[in-house]
């Protein structure tokens, strides 16, 4: 094991932007499939009156 | 235990919501394992320096780009052919997922082409090719938004991903039919890969963590989908009774 030199031999823009991207993409996809699924929820709630046969019987589903 | 039902949305619904975990948890560890591996014990690279270090998420994410395709594609397929709603749900699910893959890929590319080959971007075959599959998931998914019934847009959709399945033996074999900037494979399915054990293994676990996201997410917006298109028929069904 060795300690990463911070600045990787000069490549460290490069690099890091490289991981920085990911990481945005990563977050960004996680973050807008949340909103999407409480979106759906919320409009749910709403209507209690059309709420689909999937979620039925399983009104936890409403919290998670 | 009938394993059919499952085949249903509405009994897929809860089935997925308790897999979700079992592929997130070890997502992470994995994709955080596999950065230890890639920046701590990973050797410096004796002719890129430390620029190689990109291709333990290039590689993965090239690698996921294509395969979704080819599984979008697939499901896409089977929800045309025998009019099975589950199977083109998750086609629809991977589309998302495998667009963000090949971006991912696109731009670590541009990243890792700078330094060393001093260009962010060439029409090279391999690297017009994956932009061309970046367009394909993009087609996929903005003919899908087109068109309100859902099952119509499952069908043209369908039709999309199996024309656009071409480009990814292309892409693959495109830095042996062509005379590409783009290195050749490192890693070969048959005989010994050119790379360093612990570099390979770094690749490895990335690529294994990327899979294990990739279940999680599509999992998570099969949900949604599923969710949305139960809403609108049962509104649909209100509007019409």
């Amino acid at each position: 094991m060795h300690w990463p030199d911070l600045s990787m031999g000069g490549y460290g823009f490069y690099v890091w932007g490289s991981y920085l991207f990911t990481l945005i993409v990563i977050v960004w996809e996680v973050v807008s499939l949340r909103q999407r699924k409480k979106a759906l929820l919320k409009r749910e709630e709403r209507s209690p009156a059309m709420r689909p046969t999937v979620l039925r019987g399983s009104t936890n589903e409403t919290t998670s | 235990m009938n394993l059919y039902k499952y085949a249903s949305p509405a009994m897929f619904y809860p089935l997925a919501g308790k897999m979700i975990p079992w592929f997130a948890i070890p997502a992470t560890i994995l994709f955080a394992a596999g950065m230890f591996v890639g920046f701590f014990i990973a050797p410096t690279d004796f002719q890129q320096g430390d620029a190689y270090r990109i291709i333990f998420i290039h590689v993965p994410a090239a690698w996921m780009g294509m395969f979704l395709y080819v599984l979008m594609a697939i499901y896409a397929g089977i929800g045309w052919a025998f009019n099975a709603r589950l199977s083109s749900m998750m086609a629809s699910a991977l589309a998302i997922t495998g667009a963000m893959f090949t971006l991912v890929s696109l731009v670590t590319g541009a990243f890792w082409g700078k330094p060393t080959w001093g260009t962010w971007w060439v029409w090279d075959a391999r690297m017009t090719s994956t932009l061309i599959l970046l367009f394909l998931y993009a087609g996929f998914i903005s003919l899908q938004a087109a068109i309100d019934d859902p099952r119509r847009a499952d069908r043209a959709g369908a039709v999309l991903a199996l024309v656009g399945v071409i480009n990814v033996p292309i892409i693959y074999f495109s830095v042996q039919w062509w005379n590409t900037l783009h290195q050749g494979a490192t890693i070969r399915i048959l005989g010994k890969p050119t790379i360093a054990a612990p570099m390979l293994a770094a690749m490895l676990i990335m690529l294994a963590a990327c899979w294990l996201y990739s279940v999680a997410v599509v999992l998570s917006r099969l949900r949604c989908i599923i969710l949305e298109r139960e809403q609108n028929a049962a509104r649909f069904a209100e509007v019409n009774a």
